[in-house]
């Protein structure tokens, strides 16, 4: 569902009282929720599904989802965690995800970017190609 | 031996474990050809995005919370939430020789069934057009084989000459000849053996146009030993709008290859009326703000970027450039018609009234002009047609106001009957272009009075006849005048021998 524009504006502030150091703060969230229930803008439903939009977008760019076909350890997991925090300059938590499909290796999600490292992924590009 | 073999293992090691970065979206929606996206959060402007069954997007709207992109092939097989990604590309085609003689889309796929193109080299289809400090002025001729036009509104190589007029005036015919004229000169040419000669290779890029009038064009120019010198764009009306909208912008890409490699080449656009529709359609569904007749506001943009790309290169070649427009009921002050005449070197108007009176081409004398005038005109063309536009405007005012009366001096007289002479000898079947040695010939012959002796109905049998004997008798005397390329006196001798002995034969007739 898409609002219109002064919804989407809107939206668009509820999201910026939502960061706290850049970051989304949990309690900053449950104030706009409230704040939502309490004055019920117009297009409430529009509006927070946009709002939901942004936070998801906001929190999976603090989350790498790393997806893997075979064990993976904490240890690797605390690995991809640093690395991407260093990369992108902001704290990264990462989880794991299995996913049969890969094949073999690893494919971490993070945002709208995607590392890939797996059979599956090879074979991909591999078909392709040909 | 086994050192070289744990290199090879430690080098698939290497790259077996190598991750690939990838960015990435998900479809939100997809409707009329447009996909909107959410992530993409590193795509560019006009950057190539990757649909998942291998259809290809140019992502054209970069929102803050999603991507408005249009899809280059079949939109029925993607859903929500398929998964998208960047590929760090613009949109290229193939281009290079290979491509001669063959039928492409707008994406450079053959679509004749001749197999694939041996083709080396690929340019992106946008690309910004060439600087002032880069291009030369025009002053080489490219003959069109087409009398009226050559005569009075020449012309020149990497010049941009617009087509217009209704629907069914003409326009696509003239495009045609001029191709076939180029293939003509250029079998000529090469045959000769010089090697100060530069053959023009020809791109029609059809946009929006019905599949039976593209397959009757490409058996014209086939017909016409012209396929070879020849490639043809298709974006035909059964394409989808991001096709049509792409396929000039491929055919210039193709065009440009030509010219930076220091070939000469022409592109016909036909029509840019239709590529404006395809975008506006765009448009729309991308909910860009739409002005004028609703087309959005950068639809002058979009032609002017195409038409500066056709240039003359220093040191290198050239592009010349006839965009086609069709105007409804001869209205030229229409949006689009009024953006193009002003983005181009000139404009040839053909007239309805004209055409249905039977004079073909139906050149418009008054509304034709071309900016680049007499420099791109060799010598000869000059010397026997320098009068000929002043001579048929007067003829046009006079004829108007010779209605009203019949008492007509005999200056006036003289006039009218020149006049309507030159209308005459100006028609011209379509697919025949006149090589500039024959059109020399005739002019000459018209400003030396041999026709006008003859009844103005009998003129256009005349001119075919002394054509006809030019060809079977006087070959070397036509070569002279085209390696020459003026009117010498050994040359006008040549031509008054020749002109009074057709004379004599076609008067005892």
């Amino acid at each position: 569902m898409r609002g219109d524009k002064k919804t989407k504006l809107l939206a668009k502030q509820l999201f910026k009282l939502s960061l706290v150091n850049g970051q989304v703060s949990p309690e900053q969230v449950a104030g706009v929720l409230a704040y939502v229930e309490k004055s019920a803008p117009r297009h409430s439903l529009a509006l927070l599904k946009l709002y939901q939009q942004a936070i998801v977008t906001e929190l999976a760019k603090s989350h790498a989802l790393v997806e893997h076909a075979g064990p993976v350890s904490d240890a690797t997991l605390h690995l991809i965690a640093g690395a991407m925090t260093k990369k992108y300059q902001r704290v990264v938590t990462a989880s794991a995800k299995p996913n049969a499909k890969l094949l073999a290796g690893l494919r971490v999600r993070i945002g709208s970017d995607v590392y890939e490292s797996t059979v599956a992924g090879q074979l991909a590009t591999l078909s392709n190609a040909v | 031996m086994s050192t070289v073999v744990e290199q090879i293992e430690q080098q698939i090691a290497k790259l077996s474990s190598k991750a690939v970065k990838k960015n990435t979206g998900t479809i939100r929606a997809v409707a009329d050809g447009v996909a909107k996206l959410d992530g993409l959060s590193d795509v560019m402007y006009n950057e190539m995005v990757q649909f998942p069954g291998g259809a290809i997007g140019i992502a054209l709207n970069l929102e803050a919370d999603e991507v408005g992109c249009v899809v280059l092939g079949d939109v029925s097989q993607l859903k929500e939430g398929d998964e998208v990604q960047t590929t760090g590309k613009l949109l290229s085609v193939p281009v290079g020789k290979a491509l001669l003689g063959r039928v492409v889309d707008a994406l450079g796929r053959p679509v004749d069934g001749k197999g694939p193109i041996d083709a080396t080299e690929s340019y992106p289809v946008e690309k910004i057009a060439p600087g002032i400090m880069v291009r030369k002025s025009v002053n080489q001729p490219l003959f069109t084989g087409i009398m009226a036009i050559d005569s009075m509104i020449p012309i020149g190589r990497g010049q941009r000459e617009l087509i217009i007029g209704d629907r069914g005036t003409g326009k696509t015919t003239i495009c045609i000849d001029t191709i076939i004229n180029q293939a003509r000169i250029n079998k000529v040419g090469l045959a000769s053996g010089d090697k100060a000669f530069r053959p023009v290779y020809s791109i029609y890029v059809a946009v929006g146009q019905k599949q039976s009038n593209v397959v009757r064009t490409i058996n014209s120019l086939e017909a016409a030993g012209a396929l070879e010198y020849t490639v043809i764009v298709a974006a035909t009306a059964g394409d989808n709008p991001a096709n049509q909208y792409l396929a000039p912008f491929s055919g210039a890409s193709i065009g440009e290859w030509f010219m930076e490699n220091g070939m000469d080449a022409l592109i016909v656009y036909d029509d840019l009326s239709k590529h404006a529709v395809a975008y506006r359609q765009i448009s729309l569904i991308l909910k860009r703000p739409s002005g004028r007749e609703a087309y959005p506001g950068d639809v002058f943009y979009l032609h002017s970027r195409l038409l500066e790309r056709a240039a003359r290169l220093d040191g290198k070649g050239s592009l010349t450039a006839l965009p086609v427009i069709e105007t409804q009921a001869g209205d030229v002050s229409a949006y689009i018609p009024t953006n193009v005449i002003s983005i181009t070197d000139g404009q040839i108007f053909l007239e309805t009234d004209l055409f249905n009176q039977g004079i073909r081409p139906a050149v418009s004398v008054g509304l034709s002009v071309s900016r680049v005038g007499s420099s791109a005109q060799i010598k000869v063309t000059k010397q026997v047609g320098g009068k000929l536009k002043g001579e048929l405007a007067q003829f046009r005012e006079l004829a108007a106001f010779a209605q009203f009366g019949s008492d007509l001096d005999p200056k006036t007289k003289a006039q009218l009957d020149r006049g309507s002479r030159i209308v005459e000898l100006f028609k011209q079947p379509q697919l025949n272009p006149l090589s500039i040695e024959m059109q020399a010939a005739v002019l000459w012959a018209l400003q030396k009075s041999y026709f006008d002796s003859i009844e103005v109905k009998s003129v256009v049998a005349a001119a075919n006849s002394f054509k006809e004997y030019l060809t079977s008798r006087k070959d070397a005397l036509l070569t002279k005048i085209r390696t020459e390329a003026k009117l010498t006196d050994e040359i006008e001798a040549g031509l008054k021998a020749s002109a009074d002995e057709w004379k004599g034969t076609f008067a005892a007739k």
